[in-house]
C-alpha cells in the first residue's frame, strides 16, 4: 500500500502557526494564550466566541490577524437596531436601462474574517442570522442561498459587566462556537508595553504570512492528525464527566445543568489535533486534550442557579473534571 | 522486525526486569505472612504438622505469586502506554504501535517522529527497578516477627507431645491386648480356643486404638473384662475343689492313691485314674473297697457341686453294698465330670490369659492418664488430689474417675476391691465408682512355686506356654506371711509395718466377705 501524502507538509502547519503567533505578538501585548486559541480556531476551521471588557484588544487582534492572513476582514458592531438584512445582505431594486430589478448585494458576512463586535446586544432574529451563516456558511437572501467565502471565521466579542439591554446567546447557539476563549485584564508589566507600542509615532506594520490556500491546506492537515483510541476514550470521558447524569462527580451533579454536547466533543478532538501540530507533533496527546478543555467546554457547560449563587464557574468544574478523570481508567 | 517491535521488545524486558524484583518480594512477603499466621495460630491451636503446613505454605506463595507475574504481565500496548506517560512521550509511542499497520498521510511521519523520540529516550527507565521502601520493611518486619515466633517456645509443644505420648500408650496397650491374643491362640489347640474370648480381645483392642486419649481407651476394657468374665463357669472352682478334696481322701485308700496322685497332677489325668480304678475295681479287697467306699463318701460330704456329689455318694453307696458295676459306673460318671473340670479349667485359664493381657494394657493406659493428668495439674500450676473409687461389697472391677482435672482407674481384686490410684490434678476431687462384679469372680495369680524350686528360678517356659496361674484365695495367706516377715526382717519404721499389717488385714477382711 502507497502511503497518502499530505496535501501540505505537517511541519508547514506548525511554522505557519508559529510565524503567524510572532507576527500578532507584533502588535498583541502578552495574551499568548488568545492569540493560541486564535489560532487553533482558525486552523480548526471554527469560530470563535471572545469575552472580555472593552479596550482589551478584542478589535485589534482581529484585525491584525486579517492583515496577518492576507484575507479580508468586515467588522460589524452589533446593536438592538441592527437587522438580520444588515449583514447577510439584501436584494435592492436598480434601474438599468429604464429596466428595474432587483439586485443583491452582499452584506458584512461576505468576508474571510468577520469581527462581530458586542454580538449579545443584537436581537435574537439577527443573532440567529449570524449564526446561521456560521453553520451552514452559506447565506439564504429570498430564494437564492450564496455561499460565504472560505475561509471564514466569526470572532464574536461580548462584555460580560454591561448585560442590560443584550440578549444573551441561547444554548443552542453558543454552541456553534468552536472556542469561546477569555479575555484577560493585562498585567502590569504587559500594560506598560501596550502603552510604549501604541504611544509612539509609529505603529507596527504587520506583514502577511499565509494566504487563503495556506489556511485551507492546514485545515485539510490538521483533520489528519491521528489520535489513539485511549486518548479518544479520554476525551469522550471528559465529556461525560460534564454531565451531571453520568457523572460520579459531586459538584459536577449539583452545579451543572446541561453537560457539553457531541459538539463538544468535536471540538475537544479537533483542537486536540490543531494543537499537536502547532506542538511540532503529530498526533493528540492527553496534554492537548487538557491544554483545549478550558476553550472548547467552557461555554457548553451550563450551569444551575447553585453555581451561580456559590460563585463556581464552569472554568473550576472543568478543572475539577480534568482533575478527577483518570486518564489510564479512561483508556481503559 | 521493525523499530516498534525492537521499542516493544525493549520496554518488555525492563518490565520484566522491574516486575521480577517486585514479585519476588511479593512472594516473600507472601510466604512470610504464611508463616507467621501459621506460627500464630500454631500459639492457640495444637496444629500437629505446623512444621510441615509452613513448608508447603512456601512454595504455594511462589507459585501464586509467580501465576499472578505472568498473568498481569503487560500487553504490548500497555508497556508503549506507559512508557508515553513516564518517559514524557506524550502519547507518540502508544499511537504509532495502534497504527502500525495503518499507511494514513501522516503515519510514517509519526513512527519516525516517535522512534526519534525514543531513541533519545532511556526506555529502560519506564520500568524502574526498584522496591518500594514500604513493602521492604513490611517483608523484613513479618519475616522478623516469624523467625521469632518460631524460635520462641510454644505452650501447644507440651499439649502435642502429650498426645503423641498418648497415642503411642494406646498403640502399645492395644499390641499389648494383640500379644494376649497371640499367646492365647498358641498356648491351646485350635479347637480348643474360644472364638468369643478372641472377639472380645479383638473388639477391645479397636477400641483402645481408637479411643481419642488413654481415659476413654481406659473405659473399654472393664466392660471386655466383665464379658470375659461371663464365660467363666461359676462351678468351676467347686469343682476344682471337689476334685481336690477327692484327691486329698482318696491318698489315704490303698486302692486310690495312684488316682490322688493322679488327680493333683490335673483332672483329666484324675479322670484317667478314676476311670482305670473303676476297671479294677474287683480286683480290690473287700478291705480295700470299703475304704475306698468310705474315702468317697468322705469325698460326697465335703463336695461343693451337686453333680460331683451325687457322683461320689453313689459309687460310695455301690461300693459299700458290694455293687461293683454301679460303682464303676458311677465312677466313670465322676471321670466324666473330671474331664469336663479339665475342659473348664482350660476355658479359664483362656480367660485369665485375656485378662491379663487386658489388664497389662490398662496399666499402661492407666500411667499414661496419670502422667496427662499429672501434665495437666503441673501446668495449673496448683496440685490437688483425686482419689479414685474402690469397688464396694463382695469383688468387683472398679474404675474410678476423678471430676476436675484428677483421673484415676483402678481395678478390685477378688475378696477385697481395692480402688485405683487417683490421678494428680489441680484441685481436683475424685470421685469414685465401683461396679462390684459377681461373687463368682475370681482372681488369678501366678501359681506358687514348685516345691523344691527356687522361687527366682522359676521353670522356663515352653513357647507360647502362660504362666500357670493359681486361685487368689490360696496364695494370699503365704502372701501374707512374706510379707510380714520381710517387714519384721527390715530397717523400717514401725508405723510402715503397720501399714502393711492393715493392707493384708483389710484384704481378709474383704476376703472373710465374699
Amino acid at each position: 500500500m502507497i502511503a497518502e501524502e499530505p496535501r501540505l507538509d505537517p511541519g508547514r502547519v506548525t511554522e505557519l502557526a508559529q510565524s503567524l503567533e510572532t507576527e500578532l505578538a507584533r502588535l498583541i501585548v502578552g495574551q499568548k494564550a488568545l492569540v493560541r486559541d486564535t489560532v487553533i480556531t482558525l486552523i480548526a476551521g471554527g469560530h470563535m466566541l471572545l469575552e472580555g471588557v472593552p479596550g482589551l484588544g478584542k478589535t485589534v487582534l482581529v484585525r491584525s490577524l486579517g492583515q496577518a492572513l492576507k484575507l479580508t476582514f468586515a467588522r460589524i458592531q452589533f446593536t438592538p437596531d441592527l437587522m438580520p438584512a444588515d449583514i447577510v445582505g439584501t436584494n435592492i431594486i436598480r434601474e438599468e436601462r429604464g429596466r428595474r430589478e432587483f439586485q443583491y448585494q452582499a452584506g458584512p458576512l461576505f468576508a474571510n474574517l468577520v469581527l462581530a463586535d458586542e454580538v449579545n446586544r443584537a436581537t435574537p432574529k439577527t443573532q440567529s442570522a449570524l449564526l446561521e451563516a456560521m453553520q451552514e456558511r452559506t447565506v439564504t437572501v429570498g430564494t437564492e442561498t450564496r455561499a460565504l467565502p472560505v475561509p471564514f471565521l466569526v470572532l464574536a466579542t461580548q462584555n460580560p459587566i454591561e448585560l442590560e439591554g443584550t440578549y444573551p446567546l441561547p444554548e443552542a447557539q453558543l454552541d456553534r462556537f468552536f472556542f469561546k476563549s477569555l479575555v484577560p485584564f493585562p498585567s502590569e508589566e504587559e500594560l506598560l508595553e501596550i502603552a510604549r507600542r501604541t504611544t509612539g509615532r509609529a505603529t507596527p506594520q504587520l506583514k502577511a504570512v499565509a494566504d487563503d490556500k495556506a489556511i485551507l491546506a492546514a485545515q485539510e492537515v490538521a483533520r489528519e492528525v491521528p489520535i489513539a483510541e485511549h486518548v479518544l476514550a479520554y476525551a469522550g470521558k471528559l465529556i461525560m464527566a460534564t454531565h451531571p447524569q453520568r457523572t460520579e462527580l459531586e459538584t459536577v451533579r449539583r452545579y451543572v445543568r446541561f453537560g457539553a454536547s457531541p459538539r463538544g466533543l468535536q471540538a475537544l478532538v479537533l483542537a486536540g489535533k490543531v494543537r499537536a501540530l502547532l506542538e511540532g507533533r503529530y498526533n493528540v496527546a492527553f496534554d492537548d486534550l487538557v491544554a483545549v478543555a478550558h476553550p472548547a467546554l467552557r461555554h457548553r457547560v451550563f450551569l444551575r442557579f447553585e453555581a451561580e449563587a456559590d460563585d463556581v464557574t464552569a472554568d473550576q468544574l472543568i478543572d475539577e473534571v480534568v482533575e478527577k478523570t483518570d486518564k489510564a481508567k479512561a483508556a481503559g | 522486525m521493525s523499530s516498534l517491535d525492537g521499542v516493544v521488545n525493549e520496554l518488555r524486558w525492563s518490565a520484566v526486569r522491574s516486575s521480577a524484583l517486585s514479585y519476588l518480594l511479593h512472594a516473600v512477603l507472601a510466604a512470610a505472612a504464611w508463616i507467621l499466621a501459621v506460627v500464630i495460630a500454631a500459639r492457640f491451636f495444637p496444629l500437629e504438622h505446623a512444621p510441615r503446613f509452613e513448608a508447603i505454605g512456601v512454595p504455594i506463595a511462589f507459585v501464586a505469586v509467580a501465576v499472578a507475574w505472568i498473568a498481569v504481565r503487560p500487553g504490548s500496548m500497555k508497556l508503549m502506554r506507559t512508557a508515553d506517560v513516564r518517559l514524557g512521550l506524550k502519547e507518540r509511542l502508544s499511537t504509532a504501535w495502534e497504527r502500525r499497520g495503518q499507511d494514513g498521510p501522516m503515519d510514517a511521519v509519526l513512527r519516525q517522529d516517535a522512534l526519534e523520540k525514543a531513541a533519545r529516550t532511556r526506555l529502560a527507565a519506564a520500568y524502574p527497578v526498584g522496591l518500594r521502601p514500604g513493602e521492604v520493611w513490611l517483608t523484613l518486619a513479618v519475616a522478623v516477627a516469624a523467625v521469632g515466633l518460631v524460635l520462641l517456645p510454644n505452650p501447644m509443644d507440651q499439649l502435642l507431645a502429650q498426645r503423641r505420648d498418648d497415642r503411642a500408650a494406646q498403640a502399645q496397650a492395644a499390641e499389648t491386648v494383640a500379644a494376649a491374643q497371640k499367646k492365647i491362640a498358641a498356648a491351646s489347640p485350635a479347637a480348643q480356643v474360644d472364638p468369643q474370648i478372641q472377639k472380645i480381645l479383638q473388639d477391645a483392642r479397636a477400641r483402645i486404638a481408637s479411643a481419642p486419649d488413654p481415659r476413654a481407651a481406659l473405659q473399654n476394657i472393664t466392660p471386655a473384662e466383665q464379658k470375659l468374665l461371663q464365660l467363666s463357669d461359676p462351678q468351676t472352682p467347686a469343682r476344682a475343689s471337689t476334685a481336690q478334696n477327692l484327691a486329698n481322701n482318696l491318698s489315704a485308700t490303698n486302692g486310690g492313691r495312684a488316682a490322688s496322685q493322679a488327680l493333683n497332677a490335673s483332672p483329666s489325668q484324675g479322670a484317667r485314674a478314676i476311670r482305670d480304678l473303676a476297671s479294677h475295681l474287683q480286683n480290690l479287697s473287700p478291705q480295700d473297697r470299703a475304704q475306698l467306699a468310705q474315702a468317697l463318701a468322705t469325698a460326697a460330704q465335703q463336695a461343693k457341686d451337686p453333680e460331683m456329689a451325687a457322683s461320689l455318694q453313689q459309687a460310695s453307696s455301690a461300693l459299700a453294698s458290694g455293687d461293683v458295676s454301679a460303682a464303676a459306673t458311677s465312677m466313670d460318671a465322676l471321670a466324666g465330670q473330671l474331664d469336663s473340670l479339665q475342659q473348664q479349667e482350660s476355658n479359664d485359664q483362656q480367660i485369665a490369659a485375656a485378662i491379663n493381657g487386658l489388664e497389662a494394657a490398662r496399666q499402661q493406659l492407666a500411667s499414661q492418664a496419670d502422667r496427662d493428668a499429672a501434665g495437666a495439674g503441673a501446668s495449673a500450676g496448683a496440685g490437688g488430689s483425686g482419689s479414685a473409687g474402690s469397688g464396694a461389697g463382695g469383688s468387683g472391677n472398679g474404675t474410678g474417675n476423678g471430676t476436675g482435672s484428677g483421673n484415676g482407674s483402678g481395678t478390685g481384686n477378688g475378696g477385697g476391691g481395692s480402688g485405683g490410684t487417683g490421678g494428680q490434678g489441680s484441685s481436683g476431687s475424685g470421685a469414685g465408682q465401683g461396679t462390684g462384679a459377681q461373687s463368682t469372680e475370681r482372681v488369678y495369680v501366678p501359681a506358687a512355686p514348685i516345691p523344691g524350686q527356687s522361687e527366682n528360678d522359676p521353670a522356663p517356659l515352653a513357647p507360647g506356654q502362660d504362666v500357670p496361674l493359681t486361685p487368689y484365695d490360696q496364695v494370699i495367706q503365704a502372701y501374707e506371711q512374706v510379707a510380714l516377715d520381710a517387714a519384721d526382717q527390715s530397717l523400717i519404721p514401725g508405723s510402715e509395718r503397720d501399714l502393711v499389717r492393715s493392707y493384708f488385714s483389710s484384704l481378709g477382711e474383704q476376703g472373710g466377705g465374699r
